[in-house]
């Protein structure tokens, strides 16, 4: 370490300070909902080299603490002062990762000479495309999501470049809103460049480029730190979404985290094949890409809350992506809804941590936050239109606590909406809002309730759309001997003559009278429900978080009157039990792992290995139907299935073309 | 003419302001907080007035007096048990709040348990719609079921919080009607009358805050009010409130949500003062103690009002000064981290210990120690001479620091100073950003035990020209109680577009919100004027900003004036207007002021030659041991000038001012610092 440990403190703070004044500019002066409501942006310092190595700690998106500009810089031969560049391309650079992010980045030049970066990007409500606010889980190839820019200057030495921004105005739905957007962040990349020239000034050249180092190494030793107190081993864990694309067969994903001394592999094979749907991750292979890194962010900082969050941090992992996967998708593959496989990719990732290390981290989270949004028409006949809110569900259970109700671990940075401005903006009316009972996993510390919203619709023709809608097949997990956490329900008139279970759906017409209710899923419990004191199982009934049925079922803790009985208790709790696994992993999950055990999915990974990257979804859909009929029965499980591919590769000999 | 008496009771001491209308002089007077027996300090402290200054409480003719009870209560959670009531299917308000944690890093990050937990929550049935129409009737018997199961759970005062309440308040009101004829002894407090916003959760938790605290800050007023009797005083005492106006006590126990803040505001009221008097234009105040930093911004002598302030773990909704709250001040603790970075802060040695050369058990190395430690601080006596100061531990305590870092006692003092002074930087850097100023172009006024010490050093790391250190830094809260004026605030929800259909209602709620302000300053015997602001925005914004408006244009209808200053704020505070999108009014609202007499400072005797140091100090600044003349405050007089390296010692606080800065001591008495580069 260069820098005096005296005051690597300081260079930190100023960086930090510059950071936060990015987001501020960004906040104060965007158009975008996105930017005001959800917070869905990032900005940040970054090296020469393109590393981000400040970013704001409590603004702004969570994803974004190491992100890597370096390819995308890279894709631009020279820089000037007052340059600023553009991407919103997933597939050159990767840097965005679906086409409504829009990232700009600014040489910052002292005497001449390049010294840092500043970055930023928002995400803006339309890019273009086939549907309106560009992103739609049925979309199947990347150019139906919008306008794709590649890597390429928007001013060149402070001069707009005029061709780019028509063609962006004539390709998009909303393009004042578009130019707002950018006008913000081209003012937040401006601050940006001012604190750092300030800091420059202050430390002098030589000492604020080691200082930018050190800062970067300071967070590795620190995360080596972390990861050297990990039992060295092979941790693997499956994680699920319930639908690969619209109605159709599970996603997996699947990692094997290699732990060695202080270094970690996050090896994502035996993940699905790319999908012909919108949940592709585009990483483009990039072993330390952000959207595969985001979970281990978490559990880094969750084991120790002072370490330095930005890009140093990552250089303890690199993650194995194998190309035509939905973790590294090849083009055209379809990226949009990126966030519901991330947000999956994310809880496997505390899954192979949970194994190495089950006593320190928490059941899985009530991963798959649904945005809900309504579209009614005024009486002009003038579409309105307004997010109402997600509905998600808490934290997991963890070993001093139990798991936060409603929201936390890795969706603590979403806002909610009143229920008052609700109603005063849109033509609906709740009859409830609030936390689901019995949702949470049982366990000695209970998972954190889901969240539950249910309203009337009182104007014709209105429009219910659901985004990122998981778990209403797969639970999530509890971990130690706590249960899972109860599966997630969008249901039409669920009080009604004839109940509708919606499912996963993402778009629901919707007429007067008709009665919508979503309940996100619960979190997943940790240690054994039946060790749970029985004072805080009654008072969870008294809240009316646990119902007496499952006081007695999950707790085995008998209540009258609200009174533990002590005796009726003890004599529950006395019954032998079959010793629970690490994992509880919900009936859903249980049931489709009977047929879909690790040993099939072995063999699946390899036989989709064997046919081109294009055409892999369809077989991988074409073999879960033939299973579900039952074809080749009696055979073993590989057995089945290699019979079942021969037959297709007979039918459809194309299938059986060389890998990529 | 009389005595005017300020009083703020903060963690350790309690601060005297004694202001003679006769001359206009400024008394400075601490005595030790009593947190065991709060009020007892007030009785020493007139026994102190009387016993040193000779002023008898017969004397006094106006009393002000700004409290930390009602926050104290909330951050220790020594509050009224309460039970809630929401309309049914709602009654998860407090436990969801708006979701967002702050921490969002941390997967173990947690929410602070509500003050009313869920099993004390209950729902009952009726509903209100947006627009303010009754859809079900309020159910009678939910509303005694309630009542039942929160007397079976011991609650000791409901708090009522309908949907859409702060449109039509009648469900709430029958509410309580049928709870004051079922249990006539309970205290029950309506969100409609505690602050009556749009938005279910910050509307709620407001309500309850202020119910949680109202029975110790009522008593407390009570205790108040009966002792400034017994000892002669005959004024009704004023409390400084939130909003930094001043009202009533006897208003106060009404209204405790109001008074919640009193301290900070007071505070900032009071640098108000001495910007105005100073003819500053842009100032921002710094009021470092112990444990935190307190800024503020104040423009053209007015400080700015905001909601959403901070008390405890929860945030209320009333309009109060804004202030920005950085978690570092004199006591914060310097450590080394396991990879050897040295590291200021969070931890706090507070007031109790103290840092170590205060001598009252401080064991770690803070902040003050670091000056301590460098020669800057120690050769003076501190605090009234109720606190000696150690020299000899607070080196101790920093070679154990050095001795960590392979370093000298010297150098790590510094450097702790200047990352205490960079963690600042961070906070301040924060709200300079969020109001889009030029830290530039203002002025830093130093207050607070710690203020004058760190301020200039953070005034060169923020670009700022010029620090401010008025004549009593230790009691400038308990001044700005003196000086503020009478101020109530009264809100009226409208929510709607800005048409030509509106403008009956916006004319409608004038008229009424002119008639409460009206009736509030005849309440308090005063003469006063009201002013009209509303909170707008562009349709499809979420949030809104606060626009002042003229009430002649709501009168006439003038939809341009009202539009156009909206667009003008609008472009003012963030840079852009759309002069075309269309415009929403969300909320109307009333300021009632009237006004107090003020002081008029005193000038202070101007100087015949150079201010002389009473003693020329070996001290450790700006990377080498300096020789530093050492001057007292009361010795200065106005036109004195002199360069730094310089410290000022006076009674409550040390002036610290590094080389390349210089001093001028102006009429009133105001040390102005002008910050230049650090020196190489």
């Amino acid at each position: 370490m260069k820098t005096d440990r005296l005051s690597l403190q300081i260079l930190a703070d100023y960086a930090a300070a510059a950071a936060e004044a990015m987001a501020y500019t960004l906040m104060r002066t965007a158009h975008s909902t996105f930017v005001k409501e959800t917070e869905d942006f990032s900005c940040g310092l970054l090296t020469p080299d393109g590393v981000t190595f400040a970013s704001p700690k409590t603004l702004g998106a969570t994803w974004y603490i190491g992100l890597d500009y370096g390819p995308a810089i890279r894709l631009i031969e020279d820089y000037r002062e007052g340059d600023v560049c553009i991407t919103n391309d997933p597939y050159s650079g990767s840097v965005a990762t679906h086409t409504p992010d829009i990232h700009i980045w600014k040489p910052v030049f002292v005497e001449g000479q390049l010294v840092c970066f500043v970055a930023g990007h928002i995400h803006n409500t339309d890019m273009g495309g086939a549907v309106p606010a560009t992103l739609s889980r049925t979309l199947t190839e990347i150019q139906q999501e919008g306008l794709r820019i590649p890597p390429c200057k928007l001013l060149r030495e402070g001069v707009f470049n005029e061709e780019l921004l028509r063609l962006m105005a004539v390709n998009v739905r909303l393009p004042e809103q578009n130019w707002g957007d950018l006008n913000a962040q081209i003012a937040s990349l401006a601050v940006g460049e001012r604190k750092v020239k300030e800091i420059v000034a202050r430390f002098g050249l030589q000492a604020f480029r080691d200082g930018i180092a050190d800062l970067l190494d300071y967070a590795e030793a620190q995360a080596r730190r972390i990861v050297a107190a990990i039992p060295d081993g092979d941790y693997e864990h499956s994680e699920f979404a319930d639908e690969d694309s619209e109605g159709g067969p599970p996603c997996r994903i699947h990692i094997t985290l290699r732990v060695r001394g202080d270094e970690l592999v996050l090896d994502y094979t035996g993940s699905d094949p790319q999908l012909v749907s919108s949940l592709n991750m585009p990483t483009g292979g990039r072993e330390r890409h952000v959207l595969v890194m985001v979970g281990l962010g978490y559990v880094l900082y969750s084991l120790d809350r002072s370490l330095t969050l930005n890009a140093g941090l990552l250089r303890v992992a690199t993650a194995v992506l194998p190309v035509g996967t939905v973790v590294n998708p090849l083009p055209p593959a379809a990226v949009g809804m990126r966030s519901l496989t991330c947000s999956v990719t994310q809880v496997a990732t505390l899954g192979v941590f949970a194994k190495a290390l089950p006593e320190r981290m928490p059941a899985s989270p009530a991963a798959g936050m649904t945005i809900m949004n309504v579209r009614t028409m005024d009486r002009r006949g003038r579409p309105i239109m307004a997010s109402i809110g997600p509905v998600g569900g808490g934290a997991g259970g963890e070993p001093a606590h139990d798991g936060m109700d409603g929201c936390g671990a890795n969706s603590s940075f979403l806002k909610n909406t009143p229920v008052e401005i609700n109603e005063a903006e849109v033509n609906v009316l709740f009859n409830g809002y609030g936390l689901a009972r019995d949702s949470g996993g049982p366990g000695l510390r209970r998972g954190g309730a889901a969240v539950f919203m249910e309203f009337s619709v009182s104007a014709p023709q209105t429009m219910i759309t659901a985004r990122n809608r998981d778990r209403t097949r797969f639970g999530c997990w509890g971990l130690r001997g706590g249960g899972a956490g109860a599966n997630s329900r969008f249901t039409r008139n669920p009080d009604g003559v004839a109940p509708e279970e919606l499912g996963n759906r993402d778009v629901v017409l919707c007429q007067p009278g008709d009665v919508i209710r979503v309940t996100g899923p619960g979190a997943g419990g940790w240690g054994d429900a039946f060790a749970r004191d029985p004072a805080l199982v009654a008072r969870d009934v008294a809240a009316g978080l646990v119902s007496e049925a499952q006081a007695e079922m999950g707790y085995g803790v008998v209540l009258r009157d609200g009174i533990v009985d002590a005796q009726a208790t003890a004599g529950l709790r006395a019954v032998p039990r079959t010793a629970a696994a690490l994992f509880d992993y919900g009936p859903g999950r249980a049931a489709f792992e009977v047929v879909w055990s690790a040993e099939r999915y072995a063999v699946l990974t390899r036989l989709l290995a064997g046919t081109a990257v294009t055409w892999r979804h369809w077989v991988k859909k074409a073999i879960f139907t033939a299973v579900e009929a039952g074809e080749h029965g009696g055979a073993s499980p590989g057995a089945q299935l290699e019979a079942i591919f021969a037959d297709l590769i007979r039918r459809f000999p194309q299938l059986g073309g060389v890998a990529e | 003419m009389g005595i005017r008496v300020g009083v703020d009771i903060g963690g350790s001491f309690t601060d005297f302001a004694v202001l003679d209308e006769a001359d206009g002089s400024v008394r400075a007077l601490k005595v030790f907080s009593r947190p065991d027996q709060p009020g007892q300090e007030v009785m020493e402290g007139l026994r102190q007035l009387e016993a040193r200054h000779g002023i008898p409480p017969s004397a006094i003719s106006y009393f002000t007096h700004g409290t930390t009870v009602g926050v104290n209560a909330v951050i220790q959670r020594r509050g009224l048990r309460l039970g809630l009531i929401t309309t049914e299917g709602f009654v998860d308000v407090l436990e969801l709040a708006r979701l967002k944690i702050a921490d969002m890093y941390d997967l173990f990050s947690r929410r602070p348990d509500p003050l009313v937990p869920r099993e004390r929550v209950f729902g009952i049935g009726g509903r209100i719609g947006p627009d303010g129409a009754e859809l079900r009737a309020v159910d009678r018997a939910s509303v005694l079921a309630a009542l039942q199961r929160a007397q079976a759970t011991g609650c000791e005062a409901l708090v009522v919080s309908l949907l859409h309440s702060y449109r039509n308040p009648a469900h709430e009101q029958a509410v309580k009607a049928i709870l004051a004829e079922a249990a006539p002894e309970l205290p029950v407090f309506l969100s409609c009358e505690t602050w009556p916003i749009i938005r279910e959760y910050e509307r709620t938790v407001t309500a309850v805050v202020g119910g949680y605290v109202q029975p110790r800050v009522a008593h407390y007023l009570t205790s108040l009010q009966q002792a400034l009797k017994n000892a002669g005083v005959a004024p009704e005492p004023r409390i400084t409130k939130s909003n930094g106006g001043v009202m009533a006590a006897e208003q106060g126990k009404a209204d405790c949500i109001q008074m919640i803040l009193s301290g900070t505001a007071s505070g900032v009221i009071g640098a108000a003062f001495v910007a105005r008097s100073a003819g500053l234009k842009k100032a921002l105040s710094l009021d470092i103690g112990g444990t935190s930093a307190d800024v503020a911004l104040i423009i053209d002598g007015q400080p700015q009002y905001g909601v959403g302030e901070t008390i405890g773990e929860f945030q209320i909704y009333i309009p109060s000064v804004s202030v920005s709250s950085i978690g570092e001040g004199g006591g914060s603790v310097a450590w080394v981290d396991s990879l050897g970075v040295l590291k200021v802060g969070p931890e706090s040695a507070g007031s109790s210990p103290g840092p170590v050369c205060y001598g009252r058990g401080g064991q770690k190395p803070t902040v003050t120690d670091s000056f301590v430690a460098c020669g800057l601080i120690g050769a003076s006596e501190l605090g009234y001479n109720a606190v000696r100061v150690d020299i000899v531990a607070a080196r101790a305590a920093f070679a154990t620091l050095a001795q960590k870092l392979g370093a000298d006692i010297e150098p790590v003092a510094e450097a702790v100073q200047q990352i205490c002074v960079s963690g600042m930087y961070t906070g301040i850097s924060a709200l300079v950003s969020r109001f889009g100023i030029d830290p530039r172009e203002f002025t830093l006024i130093a207050f607070g035990g710690a203020g004058p010490m760190l301020a200039p050093m953070l005034a060169r790391s923020l670009g700022m020209a010029e620090v401010l250190v008025p004549p009593t830094p230790g009691v400038l809260s308990a001044l700005g109680g003196l000086v503020a004026d009478l101020k109530n605030d009264f809100i009226r929800t409208i929510y709607s577009d800005l048409d030509a259909a509106t403008v009956p209602v916006l004319q409608e709620t004038l008229v009424a919100l002119q008639a409460q302000g009206r009736a509030w300053l005849e309440g308090e015997g005063a003469a006063g004027d009201t002013l009209v602001t509303a909170d707008m925005r562009y349709q499809g914004q979420s949030f809104e900003i606060e626009v002042p408006l003229q009430a002649a244009w709501i009168a006439a209808g003038n939809l341009a004036a009202l539009r156009e200053a909206f667009h003008d704020r609008h472009a003012a505070l963030f840079g852009h207007a759309d002069r075309k999108a269309a415009v929403q009014l969300i909320n109307l609202r009333l300021v009632a002021q009237g006004d107090t007499p003020k002081p008029v400072l005193p000038r202070l005797p101007a100087a015949d030659g150079e201010a002389v140091p009473s003693a020329s100090i070996e001290a450790w600044l700006d990377g080498a041991m300096r020789r530093v003349p050492l001057h007292h405050r009361r010795d200065l007089r106005a036109g004195h000038a002199f360069p730094g390296p310089a410290v000022i010692a006076q009674d409550d606080c040390t002036t610290v001012v590094p080389p390349g800065c210089t001093v001028r001591v102006d009429e009133l008495g105001n040390l102005r610092i002008t910050v230049g580069e650090r020196a190489a």
